[in-house]
């Protein structure tokens, strides 16, 4: 394991009687791809606005490879953000917009000259340099705030929602187009966002957070996989949450019924959540099938029918299906025991990796310590 | 209805052109009255270019102008700046509403309570009072264009300076400075015309030695007719067109340039 | 920024507004308690409330300023909304407010021409038969040129309101029935309101204080306050008297702005 780049530690932050963040502790490893995910007030942004030296915790440390960076002011950071409404320069073109940094370093004119010319080429904007920023689109003014940020070799690049103000296919194109550069780049990236498939499309690790609070932090499969609480797994994906009751080891009761499940380390007969994902489920005969449900109705997506049906106690369930289903129809449904994800109603992060380790192996070994 | 509202907004320009289109036939006019025309004479603009008392006075207004606007841009940029900065609503409000009493104030009002507060303070009348006093009314203008400006920059673009590198003072000369020009030459502008064109406060606080010209016009049309008034009136039309004519141009060339950028982009 | 930084660039304008805004004011109603012989009294305010001389001549001031406020705006809304719907509105806009660039002393004495006795006003009159009339020197000569004067002043915060005004409400009222001229009463003049306001409040004010009109153009026949100001100070040298008449226009003043004020002031005071 490296050295950590960024290290905020027991970082709280207060305004008045409002708490934003309570008691974070996150690390930043080099040359990795990061991202804040939360709801909108969630403390995202006041966490990147730390790294970045526009905002003063009120309790707590925040390193920078290893050295403790409170006071240091953002001028001094080596650290760069790409703002949501990018906050480009309207006076001055694309190419004086790239520079901007570079010439406060008082860098050579021709030094600069090459510098922006390679970092437009990288996002590629190389004909762009003498446009006015007003003659842009969305998109080519995002590629120009993160040509910017990336001219001053930062080693964290901090990006903030930069995407919320795209178009939806513009949106997907720069997904792939920042995880690339990222990885060319070879530095840390944080990005922030409320919206989960930016998060699980991009990210070598993902923090999830609400109210103030880091809740869960891992690589996208197992956040998707095995969300630690009924927040992540709602807001991560689409899922269906029912209550049940812990049987035994890899035995959980939910529905009047027991099922096998891959989840242990539970006290029996300890009431818990059971969160299965739409796309695990398959529709069958009643005969062959674990549960009955009656389908309510369907939509289209394009790739998937999304099916809401009901089962005989009244639970609502939705079932993702490459095949469309009959409307008031009586079927079954199945699903494998590794699709089922018992959580722990309050169980904190450490407790619940600490659980993980007892029965999943080496298997975590890619998990962080946070 | 179209061509009523047409032929009513006719009306409207003529009845306002028209004193000045007469102002300015007549110094074309020869003999000496300002009813009908006499027949063509360059004379009374040889009289007003031979009259050194009018030469001194229009060289004194267009530098009492020049030399108020300029500092009134500099202090008033300052003061927009001080008020924008100024995060407690309460106290800002009252700085706008304080800069405001003078935008609002009868001229009167204004040249009389300069006149006391000169004489209070022994400051001798004269192109110094003058001078002050253009200074004092044009400032609020100044800040009344460039504050909107100021308003329109964005948060995220100061703080985007200051992560790339940029120090406060960077900041001020690279960023704001830049991005608040347009707001800064209107209020010098502004206050430019501000000063050309006012007659009472000068009156007040002018004394004897020293004269602009709305002052020198004002006590020579209570004198009655005199065509050399009128010739100056053609040239200073002429003036103002040209600096009408001017500001239009730099506007309209600033936005040449922007499109043809932008037209780079299609 | 350091807090001793920010001081030092506040500090000329705050000087400013210490010197000249804040004293001038503090002085005119300190000088308003004084009598000619530099003794503190209150004979000014006395005098200016026993005498009738004085409240006749305000009376009268705030009547010519209403009336010259009211044939301004009767003539300038129109003329701003037909304005408004040309095509080349920008440069229509600039060519009302090129007159304004005109030295207004300039304009006042164009007048002296046109209203003397053999002037053009005259020649009118005798062509269509009225024959010639004193037209200098006369109240009604003073709220012509005054109006003449003001009308810009007018046409520009109206013109700004009906710039402002969204286009889809008068869509939507058309929409919903309306026909023009109830739209225009019941949507397009409450919502350019706040243009009305701004052009009253910069004609009205400085219509009160027109010294130079009333002597070039009213003969000394109309007194309005600001002449009344400019005599006691200029010529009878009586300041407490004038200040005292100062603190009154200042109150009118205030009272105007608290009537017309939702909307801050557009292009400021006309001079």
């Amino acid at each position: 394991m490296s050295q950590p780049i960024i290290e905020l530690r027991h970082v709280t932050q207060r305004y008045g009687d409002h708490t934003i963040l309570k008691n974070i502790n996150l690390t930043l490893e080099s040359g990795k791809f990061y991202t804040l995910l939360g709801p909108s007030g969630c403390g995202k942004t006041t966490i990147l606005r730390t790294i970045s030296g526009f905002n003063q915790v009120t309790a707590g440390d925040v390193l920078f490879d290893g050295q403790r960076i409170n006071d240091v002011p953002a001028n001094h950071r080596n650290v760069n953000t790409v703002f949501q409404d990018y906050a480009l320069f309207p006076h001055l073109t694309v190419a004086e917009n790239v520079a901007f940094g570079l010439t406060l370093k008082k860098l050579p004119k021709a030094d600069i000259a090459t510098k922006v010319a390679e970092a437009l080429k990288l996002v590629q904007l190389a004909d762009f340099g003498n446009r006015a920023i007003s003659a842009l689109s969305g998109g080519q003014q995002q590629r120009v705030a993160i040509a910017r940020a990336i001219v001053m070799q930062p080693q964290v690049l901090l990006l903030d929602e930069p995407l919320s103000a795209l178009d939806a296919k513009l949106r997907r194109a720069m997904q792939s187009e920042l995880r690339d550069l990222q990885q060319r780049l070879g530095i840390t990236f944080l990005f922030v966002t409320h919206d989960q498939e930016e998060a699980l499309a991009m990210s070598d690790e993902i923090f999830v957070m609400n109210n103030g609070e880091i809740l869960q932090s891992g690589s996208p499969v197992d956040i998707y996989d095995e969300p630690i609480n009924h927040f992540v797994a709602d807001f991560i994906g689409e899922s269906n949450i029912l209550p049940g009751k812990m049987v035994a080891d890899y035995q959980v009761a939910f529905n009047g019924q027991q099922f096998e499940c891959s989840d242990a380390g539970i006290p029996a007969n300890e009431p818990v959540e059971v969160v299965m994902r739409p796309e695990d489920l398959t529709l069958t005969t009643p005969a062959h099938a674990k549960l009955t449900v009656t389908i309510d109705t369907q939509l289209f997506r394009g790739d998937y029918y999304e099916i809401s049906a009901t089962d005989d106690r009244g639970h609502d369930w939705m079932i993702h299906s490459v095949n469309p289903a009959e409307d008031g129809a009586t079927l079954g449904v199945n699903f494998r025991p590794q699709d089922l994800h018992v959580m722990r109603l309050h169980e904190k992060e450490a407790e619940f990796d600490a659980r993980l380790e007892t029965y999943e192996g080496t298997e975590e070994s890619s998990r962080d310590q946070t | 209805m179209k061509k009523l509202s047409r032929l009513y907004l006719i009306l409207v320009f003529i009845i306002l052109y028209l004193p000045i289109l007469y102002l300015i036939m007549y110094s074309f006019s020869q003999g000496t009255t300002m009813t009908h025309y006499h027949g063509f004479t360059w004379q009374h603009y040889r009289d007003l270019l031979a009259d050194p008392r009018m030469l001194a006075i229009v060289a004194n207004t267009l530098l009492v102008a020049l030399l108020s606007s300029l500092i009134a841009t500099l202090v008033g940029t300052l003061g927009a700046l001080s008020i924008h900065r100024t995060s407690k609503r309460v106290t800002r409000d009252v700085l706008l509403n304080l800069n405001n009493i003078l935008m609002v104030s009868p001229d009167v009002i204004i040249g009389a309570s300069f006149l006391i507060f000169f004489t209070t303070l022994k400051i001798p009348l004269g192109f110094g009072s003058v001078l002050l006093s253009h200074i004092a009314f044009e400032i609020p203008i100044v800040v009344l264009m460039v504050l909107p400006r100021l308003k329109e920059m964005s948060p995220s673009m100061l703080a985007a300076a200051q992560d790339l590198g940029a120090t406060t003072r960077e900041l001020l000369s690279r960023v704001i400075v830049p991005f608040i020009s347009p707001g800064i030459f209107a209020g010098f502008f502004m206050a430019l015309t501000y000063s050309l064109d006012d007659f009472a406060v000068t009156f007040f606080v002018t004394g004897n030695g020293f004269s602009t010209l709305s002052v020198e016009i004002y006590s020579r049309a209570r004198q009655g007719i005199n065509l050399e008034i009128n010739a100056l009136s053609g040239v200073m039309f002429l003036f103002s067109l040209l600096l009408v004519g001017g500001y239009y141009w730099l506007q309209q060339s600033n936005q040449r340039r922007k499109r043809k950028r932008q037209g780079a982009a299609s | 920024m350091t807090k001793r930084k920010t001081w030092l660039y506040f500090l000329p304008y705050g000087l400013w507004l210490a010197l000249f805004v804040i004293a001038p004011v503090a002085l005119i109603v300190y000088q308003s308690f004084f009598n000619l012989d530099h003794q503190v009294t209150l004979d000014n305010y006395a005098n200016y409330f026993r005498s009738g001389v004085y409240l006749k001549m305000t009376l009268n001031s705030v009547w010519y300023a209403f009336l010259i406020t009211l044939f301004t705006g009767l003539i300038s809304y129109p003329t701003a909304y037909v304005l408004h719907q040309l095509k080349h509105r920008q440069f229509w806009l600039l060519l009302v407010i090129l007159p304004t660039w005109i030295n207004i002393l300039l304009k006042a004495y164009a007048f002296i021409g046109i209203f003397s006795q053999a002037g053009v006003a005259n020649d009118f009159l005798r062509f269509i038969g009225v024959g010639p009339q004193q037209l200098l020197f006369t109240n009604a000569s003073f709220i012509f040129v005054a109006t003449y004067i003001q009308i810009p002043f007018m046409i520009l915060p109206i013109y700004n309101a009906l710039d402002d005004l969204n286009p889809a409400y008068v869509n939507a009222s058309l929409d919903l029935g309306a026909n023009r001229w109830q739209t225009f009463r019941r949507v397009i003049f409450p919502l350019t309101l706040p243009g009305v306001k701004a052009g009253v409040q910069a004609v009205f004010i400085p219509s009160l204080s027109l010294f130079m009109l009333t002597r070039l153009i009213g003969g000394n026949k109309v007194i309005t306050l600001g002449t009344a100001i400019e005599e006691h100070f200029l010529t009878t040298m009586n300041w407490g008297m004038g200040s005292t008449i100062g603190v009154v226009l200042i109150v009118a003043m205030i009272i105007v702005m608290q009537l017309t004020n939702d909307h801050e002031p557009r292009g400021g005071a006309p001079r």
